[in-house]
C-alpha cells in the first residue's frame, strides 16, 4: 500500500528514507489526533484494541502505475503496496505467499527428514494425505510423472494461498509473463496442466490467465471476500483476483458479465480511495478466520464452512477460535451444551486477536526483544518503526508443531504460553511444577476435549464414485453439512513432540488416517489420477464415474452399489485386485497400500483454570488419558504399513474391536507415576509382600490349631 | 510366676512408634501415588504426594535422632550382631520359628535389656536400617528433588531408574512390617511384645 504522491513529488527517487520519516510523521499525527480525541475528561474509556492507526490514502495502481480509475486495468500490488512504500519483494518472500517455494532445497529438506518425494516443506510441493495430491517436480520427463502443476496448484489453492511468489514465478525463479519466462519443454510444471477430461498435459495460457501478484488485500482489508477470489482463480484467471477480493467492499463491481469495474464514488476526488470504503488496518480477527479454522470474537453461530470449503483448522483438528460461550450456541445442535458454560477459547473471550501471537516479527510493538542466546533481555539495536513499515517481516510468529513443517528454520518464533503467563505462579496445586510443564504441553490439560467435528480419516485407498476419498469425520453424527446432526466433539490423542528447547512434551492432537497407495517403484504416493485409472472405466456425462466391472464384482453389494460400507478393504483378495488394476491400467508397477496416521496439534480452544484437567488422576492412573486409544477409521485393512511421521511405527492396535491408535511406543520414554510400571519390581514386590501375609497366615494357623498361640 | 523387665527405655519406645507410624504414613501416601485412581484416600495424587514427602522427611530426621540417641547413650550395640549370630544363633533363632514355637519350646534367647534383640532380628535390623532405610531415603530424596536438580536426577536415570527402585524398596518394608507385626505376636503371650513397646516392660511368662 503507498501514500498518495503528488505529480512533483513522484519522480523523486534520491533514497526513501525522507519518505518513510513523513510516513511515520503522518501515522504518528493521525495517532496523536486518535488519541487526543480521545482522552478528554468525559472521554469513553475506549479499549485500546479499538484505536486504530490510520493508513495514508493510496491510489489503485495498475501494473503500468496507472491509477486504474483510469485505465480500468487490474490492481497491482506490486505498484499500489509496494513502490516507494513497503518492499513487495520482501513481503513476498515469505511463508504465507511461498508455501514453501523459497525452501526447496534437498540439502535443507533431508537436514529436517522430509520424505524424498517431498519437493518443499510447504503446501507447495509437500505431499498431504489431504488431498493427496503432489506438486509435479520440475525435471519431468514422462507423463506419467506429472500430477499437480503449478498452474492447477493455483486454480486449487489460490483461494487461500496470497498470491505472490508462487503466483508470480516459475519453478525455475522467472518471473511468468517475463521475456525470459519459458518453458523447459512440453512436460514443465510451471506452464502446463493436465486436462481433466483427456488426461492429455496441454499448455497453460499464462497471457490469459496473468499472475496474481500478492493479494494484500485478503489479510489487511476487514471487508475482503476470499470467496469471490476463489472465484477467480478457479477459474484460471489469475490477474483479476485481487480486484475480486475487493468486491464486497463497494470499491470494486463484478459485471452479470464477469468482468470488473471501479465505483467511482468510493473513491476521492484526487484519484485516491476513499479510507472507509478499503479501511486498510492489521489483519482483523475475519481475515484471517477467512482461511484459517473458524474464528469470531463473539458470536453463536458457527459456520465452519464457506465458500464450499472446510475451514482449514476446523477441518484438521476442530478448533473453534470464538469467545462466545459454548452454552449459547443457536448453530450447529451441540449435544450437551447446557454444562459447558464457558467461552469456545479463552483467549478470544479475553478479546485476544490472531496476530496478538501470530506477529510479524520486526513489529516494534509486539516482537520479542530478547536473545536468550546471548543472554540479551533486550536488544536496542533492534529494527525501529521505519525499517519495519518499508519491510515488514511476513514470516510470521509461528510454534512449531505437527504437522506444519513450512518455513523450516524459523519455528518456534511465536510467544509460548509461558511467555504470557507465569506458569510456575499459577499451578499451586501441582507437584514438581517444572517437571509437568517440562513434559507435558499446555494445551495437554488446557484443552481437555475438542467440543465440535473434524476430519476421522480420508481413504484414498478407495476412491468413490464422485471420483473422490471416502472421508469420515469425529465428533459429529450425521453430515457435517446438516445443521440438525448432532455436535458431541471428541476426546484428543495424545503424542509427545519437541519443544523450542528440545524437551519431549505430550500434547493433545486430532488423528486423521489416511489410506493410500504408494509407488515402491517410483518412491512416492501413487498419483490421485492413477488411483481413478485404475478404478473407474471413464466418466460418465453427469460427472458420475463409473466403476470398473472387476471393482463391482469384488466390491459392490448385490444391488450393485458401492457405498461407504462396502468401500473397504476386508480381505487380501481385494487389495491385491486393485493392486493389479493399478499396474494394469496406472502403469504403477509395484503398488503398496499404506495406512498413515497424521496427528494434528491442537493449539486453540483453549479452556480455563476451571475447566482445565486438574485431577491428577486423570493422566497418573490406570486408565491415564494419555495413553488413551483412540478410535480411527474402523474400516483400516489390516496387516498395511503404518507409517508416523515419516516412519513406520507400531502405532495402530488391530486386535481391539475396531483399530485403534496405541501410542505406548510413542510415550514409552515418558515415566508417568502411577501409570508406568516395571514389570519386574511389581511381580518382585508383590511376591514379597504375598509371601509375608502367607508365612504370618500359615505360621500363626499353625500355632492356633497346634495349640502354642 | 511372671517377671517383669524394664527393656526399652522412653525413648526407644518413642522412636519406635514414630518410625512405625512415619512407615504407615509413607506406604498408604505410596499407595495412593502407585495408584492414584484406585487409592484415592488422601484427596488427591497432589495431596499424598505432599504428605508423602513430609513425613518422609520427618521420618528421616527421626531417624537422625535414633542414631544420636543410640551412639550418645551407648544402646548401638544392640543392633550390631556377632559372628555367631549370622550362623549358629541365627540358625537356633529359626528353629525356633519353624519348629520350636510349635512344640511350645522356649525361645532360645531370653530378652534382656543389655541384649535385646534376638539374632535373626539383628540380622534384619542391620540389613533395614543400614541398607534399605538409606536406600529408600536416597532414591525417595532423588525423587522430591526432581524440581531442584534436573541434572542430577537425570543423570541418575531419572524416573525410570528412581520410581522402580524405590517402589520395589517400598514393598520390601511392606513385607517386612508384615512378618514384623506377625512377630510380634510370638512372645509368651500374642500381646506381650507389644506391650512391652508400650509399656517399656518385658513380662516372661515362666
Amino acid at each position: 500500500m503507498t501514500r498518495v504522491i503528488q505529480p512533483s513529488q513522484s519522480g523523486r527517487t534520491n533514497g526513501f528514507r525522507p519518505l518513510l520519516y513523513t510516513m511515520v510523521g503522518i501515522v504518528l499525527c493521525a495517532a496523536s489526533v486518535g488519541q487526543s480525541s480521545t482522552a478528554g475528561p468525559n472521554a469513553p474509556n475506549v479499549p485500546a484494541k479499538s484505536l486504530k492507526l490510520a493508513h495514508p490514502q493510496i491510489v489503485l495502481k495498475d501494473e503500468a502505475g496507472e491509477n486504474v480509475l483510469k485505465s480500468g486495468k487490474p490492481i497491482s500490488t506490486r505498484q499500489t503496496c509496494g513502490g516507494d512504500c513497503h518492499d513487495y519483494e520482501f513481503i513476498a518472500n515469505s511463508f504465507h505467499f511461498q508455501q514453501g517455494k523459497n525452501e526447496m532445497d534437498r540439502a535443507l529438506l533431508t537436514s529436517h527428514a522430509a520424505p524424498p518425494f517431498n519437493t518443499s516443506p510447504g503446501m507447495f510441493g509437500k505431499f498431504s494425505i489431504i488431498p493427496n495430491r503432489q506438486l509435479t517436480r520440475a525435471d519431468i520427463k514422462d507423463p506419467a510423472d506429472a500430477d499437480m502443476s503449478q498452474p492447477e496448484w493455483l486454480t486449487k489453492c489460490g483461494g487461500c494461498h496470497t498470491g505472490g511468489g508462487i503466483s508470480e514465478y516459475d519453478l525455475h525463479g522467472r518471473r511468468f509473463l517475463s521475456p525470459e519466462a519459458k518453458p523447459s519443454g512440453p512436460l514443465d510444471p510451471s506452464y502446463s496442466i493436465r486436462d481433466r477430461e483427456t488426461g492429455q498435459i496441454i499448455p497453460w495460457d499464462w497471457q490469459r490467465s496473468g499472475v496474481a501478484e500478492a493479494d494484500c488485500f485478503l489479510c489487511h482489508v476487514p471487508k475482503a471476500s476470499r470467496g469471490e477470489r476463489k472465484k477467480e482463480m478457479s477459474a484460471g484467471d489469475f490477474r483479476w483476483a485481487n480486484n475480486a477480493t475487493l468486491v464486497d467492499t463497494g470499491i470494486v463491481v463484478r459485471q452479470p458479465s464477469g468482468a470488473f469495474t471501479y465505483n467511482h464514488s468510493a473513491f476521492n476526488s484526487d484519484g485516491t480511495v476513499k479510507a472507509e470504503a478499503i479501511d486498510l488496518s492489521d489483519p482483523t480477527l475475519e481475515n484471517c478466520a477467512q482461511c484459517h479454522g473458524f474464528t469470531a470474537r463473539n458470536t453463536t453461530t458457527i459456520q465452519p464452512i464457506q465458500h464450499a470449503d472446510i475451514m482449514r483448522g476446523t477441518e484438521k483438528a476442530g478448533w473453534i477460535y470464538n469467545g462466545a460461550k459454548i452454552s449459547d450456541t443457536i448453530s450447529p445442535n451441540m449435544v450437551g451444551k447446557e454444562k459447558m458454560d464457558f467461552p469456545w477459547d479463552v483467549h478470544a473471550a479475553a478479546g485476544l486477536i490472531c496476530i496478538d501471537c501470530h506477529f510479524s516479527l520486526n513489529n516494534p510493538g509486539r516482537m520479542i526483544q530478547e536473545d536468550p542466546k546471548k543472554n540479551l533481555r533486550y536488544k536496542p539495536t533492534e529494527e525501529d518503526l521505519a525499517v519495519y513499515l518499508r519491510r515488514p517481516n511476513h514470516n510470521f510468529a509461528r510454534g512449531n508443531i505437527p504437522p506444519e513443517t513450512v518455513n523450516l528454520t524459523q519455528h518456534d518464533t511465536m510467544r509460548a504460553c509461558g511467555d504470557c503467563h507465569d506458569a510456575e505462579k499459577g499451578h499451586a496445586f501441582l507437584p514438581y511444577k517444572s517437571a509437568h510443564l517440562r513434559s507435558l504441553a499446555c494445551q495437554t490439560c488446557h484443552i481437555p476435549a475438542v467440543h465440535f467435528w473434524a476430519y476421522r480419516s480420508d481413504d484414498w485407498g478407495f476412491v468413490m464414485d464422485t471420483g473422490g476419498s471416502r472421508i469420515t469425520y469425529r465428533g459429529i453424527e450425521g453430515s457435517i453439512v446438516d445443521p440438525e446432526s448432532e455436535v458431541r466433539g471428541y476426546l484428543p490423542a495424545y503424542i509427545p513432540t519437541v519443544d523450542k528447547n528440545n524437551n519431549q512434551q505430550i500434547r493433545p492432537t486430532n488423528l486423521i488416517t489416511g489410506v493410500y497407495w504408494f509407488d515402491k517403484s517410483k518412491g512416492r504416493p501413487v498419483f490421485t489420477w492413477q488411483v481413478q485409472n485404475a478404478f473407474y472405466a471413464g466418466k460418465a456425462a453427469e460427472g458420475e464415474f463409473p466403476y470398473r466391472p472387476e471393482i463391482l464384482k469384488a466390491f459392490a453389494d448385490k444391488d450393485g452399489i458401492i457405498d461407504l460400507p462396502q468401500a473397504v478393504y476386508d480381505t487380501p483378495e481385494k487389495i491385491a485386485l486393485v493392486k493389479g488394476l493399478l499396474q494394469t491400467y496406472s502403469g504403477v508397477a509395484d503398488p503398496e497400500l499404506h495406512i498413515e496416521v497424521v496427528p494434528w496439534a491442537m493449539t486453540h480452544g483453549v479452556v480455563g483454570k476451571k475447566q482445565a484437567i486438574r485431577d491428577c488422576a486423570a493422566c497418573h492412573g490406570k486408565n491415564s488419558m494419555l495413553a488413551r486409544p483412540v478410535d480411527l477409521n474402523s474400516s483400516l485393512p489390516t496387516g498395511v504399513p503404518v507409517v508416523y511421521r515419516g516412519k513406520k511405527l507400531s502405532v495402530v492396535n488391530f486386535t481391539s474391536k475396531e483399530p485403534t491408535f496405541d501410542n505406548r511406543v510413542l510415550i514409552s520414554s515418558f515415566y508417568i507415576v502411577g501409570y508406568s510400571r516395571a514389570g519386574w519390581v511389581e511381580w518382585i514386590g508383590w511376591l514379597c509382600v504375598a509371601g509375608a501375609v502367607l508365612f504370618s497366615l500359615l505360621h500363626g494357623a499353625f500355632r492356633l490349631f497346634g495349640g502354642h498361640s | 510366676m511372671n517377671s517383669a523387665l524394664p527393656l526399652y527405655s522412653l525413648h526407644e519406645r518413642i522412636w519406635h512408634w514414630l518410625q512405625a507410624a512415619g512407615m504407615m504414613s509413607l506406604i498408604l501416601t505410596g499407595m495412593a501415588i502407585h495408584y492414584p485412581d484406585r487409592f484415592g484416600i488422601f484427596g488427591s495424587m497432589a495431596n499424598a504426594v505432599r504428605w508423602h514427602s513430609w513425613i518422609g522427611f520427618a521420618l528421616i530426621f527421626n531417624a537422625f535422632l535414633g542414631i544420636f540417641y543410640h551412639v550418645t547413650a551407648d544402646k548401638y550395640h544392640h543392633f550390631l550382631p556377632r559372628m555367631d549370630d549370622f550362623t549358629g544363633a541365627a540358625v537356633r533363632q529359626a528353629r525356633f520359628y519353624f519348629y520350636g514355637i510349635f512344640k511350645g519350646e522356649k525361645h532360645p534367647f531370653d530378652a534382656d535389656p543389655r541384649r535385646k534383640l534376638n539374632p535373626l532380628q539383628k540380622i534384619t535390623y542391620l540389613l533395614l536400617l543400614n541398607v534399605l532405610l538409606p536406600f529408600q531415603i536416597v532414591t525417595g530424596v532423588l525423587m522430591w528433588g526432581a524440581d531442584r536438580w534436573p541434572g542430577l536426577f537425570s543423570r541418575i536415570g531419572g524416573l525410570w531408574v528412581l520410581g522402580p527402585a524405590h517402589t520395589l524398596g517400598s514393598y520390601l518394608f511392606l513385607a517386612f512390617l508384615t512378618g514384623h507385626i506377625y512377630l510380634s505376636t510370638t512372645g509368651p503371650t500374642p500381646s506381650s511384645l507389644l506391650r512391652a513397646m508400650i509399656t517399656g516392660y518385658h513380662v516372661d511368662a515362666e
